[in-house]
């Protein structure tokens, strides 16, 4: 089911949508011009994931020596600051523990609406900034799915 | 010490808190030079164990003032190594300078009349906290002797311990091979917390815990092991059964505000685990075999070192600890685990 979010443009960069699909609330940001869309539900307890703040990674090479390193992509959810990748879903809250779901994002010309999106991998490979900061994925992923533009629409694919 | 106290005692152990103390002051004058003894002798201080008056019940009797008053108590258990805690530098007084002399005089003591006298015993080198460069000098005056397998500090500090301030005291630990104790007290007449001070001495013994816990999230949380993976810590005679749920919580929060210590880059239990054991002395457990199995399971019978804290008297929690503990548990606590965490042999 592919459900139309917005104009392109009515969605500048920095800006995010949550929009149904079905019984579903879903997230979709633009970061930069990437778009990204993951289910609006922490699979921790529940709570509304989309609405929390965008960080981009802190790391760090000693007590007091951080640098924020690449794009704002880690979303925290407003309930316990539990955050997660845009891209993938994944959570960095320790190896070992429970994983939510996410969904690929993407933006698609408008003259491929009829098309199926390929979907992402949600084990995606830990990004650099996170291997930088020496996290390992935890076991929360979060759902997300697949965002295109077509022409001059915004469409995630549920 | 009441008599079940003393028949707990377990034998060939590892004894990782062991107190011996000068009888006076004066034992000490030998070890300082004429500006420190006139200044002694001026000020008139004397040595006194202020954690534990004579009369109370936790005190179990006076330290072994000499080699003669333990070695039966070493032979009678069979003791196979023992580290001593002397920990009569702490009084209420705040000149750095004195308390640099003096720690190195009580270091001097020790291996005169301690380690010369048996090979089965090794020692915490007590060094001043008001002055880090000054203790720094200190454990680098001694690194050499192998008998000294840790730095014995305070676990009541006037800047918590992860600060900065203290972090050449820990690389110099860490390049020589030597482990940090935190040991209960130190700093007598002051507010065991910033709540203020405590009236009573029941109130200041039992701050001993929550202060170790301020320290174990000062260490985690200023990165002292992130910059010192070596770095190993033992928390000495500040129970041990409050670890579970402070842990707990760690991970928790750690979860929601890492940002704040990013350098934090592991689950602070995971740390804690890599990074810290505890004494086994006072044993605060419960009576029910079954709830003191539930607890030793919850801590992990691997972060546990054997400590007498002879003569200190804490109750005989610490029989129970052994009784309820399967035999690979038992070994580990007595012997293992120490022959583990020490980086200097100890046995």
């Amino acid at each position: 089911m592919k459900v139309v979010v917005s104009r392109l443009a009515d969605f500048p960069p920095g800006e995010r949508r949550i929009v149904k699909a079905g019984a579903r609330s879903i997230g979709v940001f633009r970061v930069e011009d990437e778009f990204f869309a993951i289910r609006n539900r922490c699979p921790h307890q529940g709570g509304p994931l989309c609405q929390g703040r965008l960080s981009p990674w802190a790391v760090a090479s000693g007590p007091g020596q951080v640098r924020m390193e690449g794009p704002p992509r880690l979303v925290a959810c407003p309930w316990h600051g539990w955050e997660y990748d845009l891209e993938t879903g994944q959570s960095f809250m320790g190896p070992g523990e429970t994983r939510v779901k996410a969904y690929e994002v993407a933006v698609e010309r408008g003259d491929r609406l009829g098309e199926d999106a390929r979907p992402g991998d949600a084990r995606a490979p830990v990004p650099a900034a996170a291997r930088a900061a020496g996290r390992e994925p935890g076991p929360y992923v979060a759902e997300t799915f697949s965002v295109y533009v077509e022409e001059d629409y915004v469409v995630v694919d549920v | 010490m009441t008599p079940d106290a003393a028949a707990a005692r377990p034998r060939d152990a590892i004894d990782c808190d062991l107190h011996c103390a000068p009888a006076s002051m004066d034992v000490l004058l030998p070890y300082l030079d004429d500006y420190w003894r006139s200044y002694i002798d001026d000020a008139t201080i004397r040595l006194g164990d202020l954690s534990y008056p004579a009369g109370a019940a936790t005190s179990g009797g006076p330290a072994p003032a000499a080699y003669e008053d333990l070695a039966p108590l070493l032979d009678r258990d069979a003791t196979r190594a023992a580290v001593l805690s002397c920990v009569v530098l702490d009084g209420v007084h705040r000149n750095p300078h004195y308390a640099a002399a003096v720690a190195t005089a009580i270091n001097d003591w020790l291996r005169d009349a301690w380690l010369a006298r048996d090979p089965r015993l090794r020692a915490g080198i007590v060094v001043s906290t008001l002055d880090v460069p000054s203790a720094v000098q200190e454990i680098e005056r001694l690194a050499d002797d192998p008998r000294f397998v840790q730095v014995l500090l305070p676990v009541r500090s006037d800047v918590p311990y992860g600060n900065r301030l203290y972090h050449p005291l820990y690389a110099a630990a860490e390049r020589n091979g030597l482990r940090i104790a935190l040991h209960a007290w130190g700093r007598a007449g002051a507010a065991p917390s910033t709540t203020g001070i405590a009236p009573t001495y029941l109130e200041d013994y039992l701050s001993n815990v929550h202060i170790a816990e301020v320290q174990l999230l000062s260490l985690v949380a200023e990165g002292v092991f992130a910059t010192f993976p070596e770095l190993a810590v033992v928390f000495a005679e500040c129970g041990f059964t409050w670890l579970p749920s402070l842990l707990w919580r760690f991970d928790k929060d750690w979860k929601g505000v890492w940002r704040e210590v990013p350098w934090v880059s592991d689950r602070p239990s995971a740390v804690v685990r890599r990074h810290v054991r505890l004494t086994t002395a006072p044993a605060q457990l419960p009576r029910s075999p079954t709830e003191v199995a539930e607890v030793l399971e919850m801590v992990g019978p691997e972060m546990l070192l054997y400590a007498s804290d002879a003569p200190h008297d804490h109750g005989t929690s610490g029989g129970a600890l052994l009784r309820d503990l399967g035999a690979a548990g038992v070994e580990a606590i007595l012997r293992g685990n120490a022959e583990a965490f020490y980086r200097r042999s100890v046995a």
